[in-house]
Order: C-alpha cells, then sequence, then structure tokens
C-alpha cells in the first residue's frame, strides 16, 4: 500500500467519524465512545480489506462482517453509507421512529448488515456458524467480528472460541476492541480478562496485538493473517474510547454520549480540520 | 404398522439423515447429543456436515444461525430444556429476530426423562418458544407422524422447534403428509371436545374409547402443530360441542391449553378444562408413574373428562 493510499484511508476513517456526529445531530444521543474507538478497524475492514460490492450485498461470495458489540453500530452505519450502501440521508433518522438505523443493527431494515447483534457474547458464535458455512461452500469467503472487551465475561464468547479453534475455523478473525473501558469503569476493574491474547491463544488461535487506532497497524494486522493457519485468528486491538472526539478521549463519560449542539459544533469542527489535512495530502 | 411401537429419536434421526443425504445444505450440529438424536449412521455417511461442539448448547444455536444465513439448514437436536431454556435469548435473537431457517429439536420432553428429575423435565417449551415471533412449534403424536413432520420442518422456510420424546411409542396413524398448522380429527363427537398434542394422544384416543362406551361421544383432535393454532378446527368443534378439553405433557399453564383457552375467550367462549402438569417441579420416577400421578394417563384423563362433563 502507498503512503497515499494510507492517506485515503485515514481520510475515510476521518469521514465516518463524521458520519457518526450527523446521526447524533438527529439524537443528540448514542455510543459514541465504542464506535470511534473501532472505526480505524472498520474502515480497514469495508475500505480495504474485505471483498464486497455495495451494489450487490447479497453476494454469495462476500466476506462478512459481524458487529458482536452491537451498540458501537454507529460505527458501521458510518462505514456502510460512506461505501455507498445507503443513501446518507438516512443517517439523519437515527433515533426516529421507525428509522433503519436503530440503537443496535437490524439486518431486515439495512443491506450490508449480517446479523442482529446487541445482547453481548452472541457475534463470535454467529459468525463462526458463518465461517463453517463458507468453509462448507468453498466460496473462499471470510468473517470478521469486532467485539467489546466488556462482552468478553460473556460465557458463550468462551463456547464459540473453543469450537473456532477445534474446528480449526482459520477464515474466521475477531478483532477485540481493547479500549479498556465499560459503563462500570476500567474492564481489568469490574471483570478482568487479560491477557486477553493469552486467553485466545490458550483456546488455539492465531493472535496479535496491535494499536488499533493506527491505520498503518490494523491493515498490516489484516495482511498478516496466515492463509493456511488451519485456526481462526484474534487480534487484540488496543484503542482509546471515542478516539477522534479531543475532549472525550480515554474518558468513560463518553461511552454514551447525551450531546449538545455546541460540543458537537467543536467535534465537527475538528473532525472536519483532519480531514482537511488528509484531503489535501491525499490531493497533493 | 398401526399399535407396532418405535423409539421416536431414532425414527426422527433416520428420518432426517435420509432427506440430508439428498440434500447437502442440511447440517446437522451435536452438542454431545447426535448420536443420542439418531444420527449415528449420518456422522458416518456425511462427516463434513455433521458438526460436534460438546456440551455448549448456547453456542451452538448462534452457529446455526450464522450457517443458516449461508443457505445451510442446520438441525440442531439435544436434550429438550438444553436447547430451549438454556440457550433462549440465542434462540429468541438469533434465530426468531434474524428469521433464520434454523431447526431446533429437543427430545426426551416434557418428563420422558422420568427419574432423572426437574432439570431434566421440559414443561416450560411450548410457552416459552411461543412468545418469539415467527417460530412454529410442533409435537408430533406418534413415529409416523414423526417421520411426516421431519419431511415438512425441513421443507419450511423458517425457524422451527419439534419436541419428540423418549420412551418407545406406538403408532396411531398411517403416515400421511404434514401440513404445518393443520389439526387432525381423530374422531367426531358432539358431547365435547378433546384437544391432544404429542404423545399423550395414545392416551387420550383409550381415554375416548372409554368415554364413548359410557355414552360419551368425544370430538378429538390431535394437534401435532402447537404453535401457529389451527384455529378454525378448535373454534367449529367448540361451537359445535360447547365444551373444550385440554391435553399436553407441559405446565398447566402457558401451553397448548393456555393458548386454546384465549382463542376461545375472544371468538367463542366455551368452558376449557387443561389437563397438564401442575404449576411445580415435576416429581422424578417412572414415566408411566409420574403421568398417572398427575392424571395424564388413559384413566385420569377418562375421570377428569366425565368430572368435567359433570
Amino acid at each position: 500500500m502507498t503512503e497515499k493510499e494510507m492517506t485515503r484511508l485515514k481520510l475515510q476513517a476521518t469521514q465516518c467519524r463524521l458520519n457518526v456526529l450527523r446521526m447524533l445531530r438527529a439524537s443528540h444521543h448514542g455510543h459514541i465512545g465504542g464506535a470511534f474507538s473501532a472505526m480505524d478497524i472498520v474502515t480497514a475492514l469495508y475500505f480495504y480489506k474485505m471483498r464486497l460490492d455495495p451494489k450487490r450485498p447479497d453476494m454469495e461470495n462476500r466476506d462478512r462482517f459481524v458487529l458482536s458489540a452491537g451498540h458501537k453500530c454507529l460505527c458501521q452505519y458510518s462505514a456502510l453509507a460512506e461505501r455507498g450502501y445507503f443513501p446518507k440521508e438516512i443517517l439523519d433518522t437515527y433515533g426516529s421512529l421507525d428509522s433503519k438505523i436503530p440503537g443496535h443493527p437490524d439486518m431486515h431494515k439495512l443491506p450490508g448488515i449480517e446479523a442482529n447483534t446487541g445482547a453481548l457474547g452472541h457475534g463470535l458464535s454467529i459468525a463462526l456458524g458463518m465461517a463453517l458455512g463458507q468453509r462448507l461452500s468453498r466460496t473462499g469467503a471470510n468473517v470478521y467480528v469486532v467485539m467489546g472487551d466488556g462482552e468478553l465475561a460473556e460465557g458463550s464468547n468462551w463456547e464459540a472460541a473453543a469450537a473456532a479453534a477445534h474446528h480449526k475455523v482459520e477464515n474466521l478473525v475477531a478483532f477485540i476492541d481493547f479500549n479498556g473501558l465499560q459503563i462500570s469503569g476500567r474492564v481489568q476493574d469490574v471483570m478482568d480478562f487479560t491477557p486477553i491474547a493469552g486467553h485466545f491463544k490458550a483456546f488455539g488461535w492465531n493472535t496479535m496485538e496491535i494499536n488499533g487506532n493506527c491505520m498503518e497497524e490494523v491493515v498490516q494486522a489484516l495482511d498478516s493473517i496466515p492463509a493456511d493457519a488451519s485456526r481462526p485468528t484474534a487480534i487484540v486491538a488496543h484503542t482509546i474510547k471515542a478516539k477522534g472526539l479531543s475532549f472525550g478521549e480515554g474518558d468513560v463519560a463518553y461511552h454514551f454520549w447525551n450531546t449538545t449542539d455546541e460540543l458537537m459544533d467543536r467535534a465537527e469542527q475538528e473532525l472536519q480540520a483532519l480531514a482537511e489535512q488528509y484531503r489535501k495530502a491525499v490531493e497533493a | 404398522m398401526i399399535g407396532n411401537k418405535e423409539d421416536p429419536r431414532k425414527v426422527f434421526g433416520k428420518a432426517v439423515s435420509e432427506i440430508a443425504l439428498g440434500d447437502d445444505r442440511i447440517v446437522i450440529l451435536s452438542a454431545d447429543s447426535g448420536k443420542s438424536s439418531g444420527f449415528g449412521d449420518f456422522m458416518k455417511a456425511a462427516p463434513e456436515r455433521y458438526f460436534e461442539f460438546g456440551i455448549m448448547e448456547q453456542a451452538v444455536v448462534g452457529v446455526a444461525s450464522g450457517l443458516a444465513t449461508t443457505g445451510k439448514i442446520p438441525v440442531f437436536c439435544a436434550i429438550a430444556p438444553f436447547v430451549t431454556a438454556r440457550p433462549y435469548e440465542m434462540f429468541r435473537n438469533d434465530l426468531g429476530y434474524m428469521g433464520q431457517n434454523v431447526k431446533i429439536v429437543g427430545r426426551n420432553g416434557g418428563i420422558t426423562y422420568s427419574d432423572l428429575g426437574a432439570t431434566h423435565h421440559s414443561l416450560d417449551d411450548f410457552g416459552i418458544i411461543s412468545m418469539i415471533p415467527g417460530v412454529t412449534i410442533l409435537a408430533p403424536q406418534d413415529p409416523n407422524e414423526i417421520r411426516s413432520a421431519v419431511k415438512a420442518m425441513l421443507a419450511h422456510q423458517g425457524p422451527v422447534y419439534m419436541r419428540i420424546g423418549n420412551a418407545a411409542i406406538p403408532n396411531l396413524f398411517e403416515e400421511s403428509p404434514f401440513v404445518i398448522g393443520e389439526g387432525r380429527q381423530i374422531t367426531s363427537g358432539e358431547d365435547v371436545t378433546i384437544l391432544s398434542t404429542g404423545t399423550l394422544t395414545a392416551s387420550v384416543l383409550k381415554a375416548a374409547q372409554r368415554l364413548e362406551a359410557a355414552g360419551i361421544h368425544a370430538d378429538v383432535i390431535g394437534l401435532p402443530t402447537v404453535w401457529p393454532l389451527d384455529e378454525e378446527k378448535i373454534v367449529a368443534s367448540a361451537r359445535k360441542t360447547g365444551k373444550v378439553v385440554t391435553v399436553e405433557e407441559h405446565y398447566v399453564h402457558g401451553g397448548l391449553g393456555s393458548f386454546v383457552a384465549t382463542l376461545l375467550a375472544e371468538r367463542c367462549p366455551t368452558p376449557v378444562c387443561r389437563l397438564a402438569i401442575p404449576h411445580l417441579y415435576a416429581t422424578s420416577g417412572p414415566y408411566d408413574q409420574i403421568l398417572k400421578k398427575y392424571g395424564l394417563d388413559a384413566e385420569g384423563i377418562f375421570q377428569s373428562v366425565k368430572q368435567f362433563l359433570g
């Protein structure tokens, strides 16, 4: 990947963050913290790595994306809109009656959503089933799942972790968005699941640890997944909660943000300035 | 052959396997439960479509959902409470809400795991699964009906929960096409309607014979589809007889009796007598003795109907 291509990805991640703010303009509340911490991962998947066609969202051999931590859905909606799955005007309906972009994703309402997540601890099992199905059908498709760090306390995840390794499901990749914070405080104080990579490794997974807000590291991790590992891959992505919201980064108060127009203006101005900087570099 | 007893689990497993061998969309999921569910031969014949997971019913329901999104038709059979009560949220969200074409089969349903006690009884499955929009609930009444229900279940698009038992049960009917949602008129009478589901229908038929000998003509309707109800048949029979008895191996509330009573209250107010297991943790012991204790053997049903009719 050229430097310019990398910068374009960063621009797209910034545009996606701006899309999140656009949704919050409509509702004045939402789960921004996790959406922003996972945004660079989600951008790299939708704009760089995954085999997909927004015009054919049901394409049989498409790679699948499952957002196990469904409350981070703002990041998925923003990427889908930016990628052209649906008109951006839909972003303005967040929080309204019958919106196609509810507070947790609904596959029946929007193209590109693969699973109805929200209750934590479901996504890895569903993704595992998708990966097994793709393997049986020999489509060559991969399945990517983004999990939260807090949801690792759900036991069903570890059922799926054991099964994925047991069945040698190498087309399954799990990102753990390790921003370290959940509603009640630090994940390690609430229920410590560190070392996260160590746990997955013990279950038989291929593991990596990266800075999940560094686009270079995300891309490199995606490109270094062994093709014939005979085991699933867990990428523990160290991230910052609310990354990109300068006054909210690393602050658990921004797990769910009840915002004001003034704060939104400030956030938007900062991200617009960053986007402009990337845009100039891309166009240079 | 009518009257011939067969093991429902073996009948079920064989029926699914025969279809699955000719349809590679069908995949069998096991939570350390495949062999006991009649899939011993299938796992050898098509090992690539037989997935063993060990004892992890929550993840297996999610995996089934994921497989179904890729066009597969997963069949997951294990002990009834472990595929209903335990993974309830996965059933609701991953199968129901996602609308996936998955077949969940609870075997050893009701109190057929009799002496293993209340942890292994399933007396709430009709109730809790019926709360999930879009799920069809089947409880075939004899081995032949299990065979035909399996065909209908696999041909049906959408999530299905089927309950089968454990002990060998007699064939009551010749095999005929199974239509989901359609009740079976077994006997015709004007004095009382008896609605039955699952394997208790064999005892209901014996009770009906005794009622007939006592001059009471029962309109017996078998309901191998517990949900959605065959509303028209039930209402028409209630209008004819004016008195309705329901019989099921389930808690007295929340199951078939509750569905029927609600339906009739709205469409054709009729006295209803619900014969079922009382709302408690059922005792353990031999299956036939537990049924007798709770009045669900032929004698108990006969006496209850007579008493209900006054």
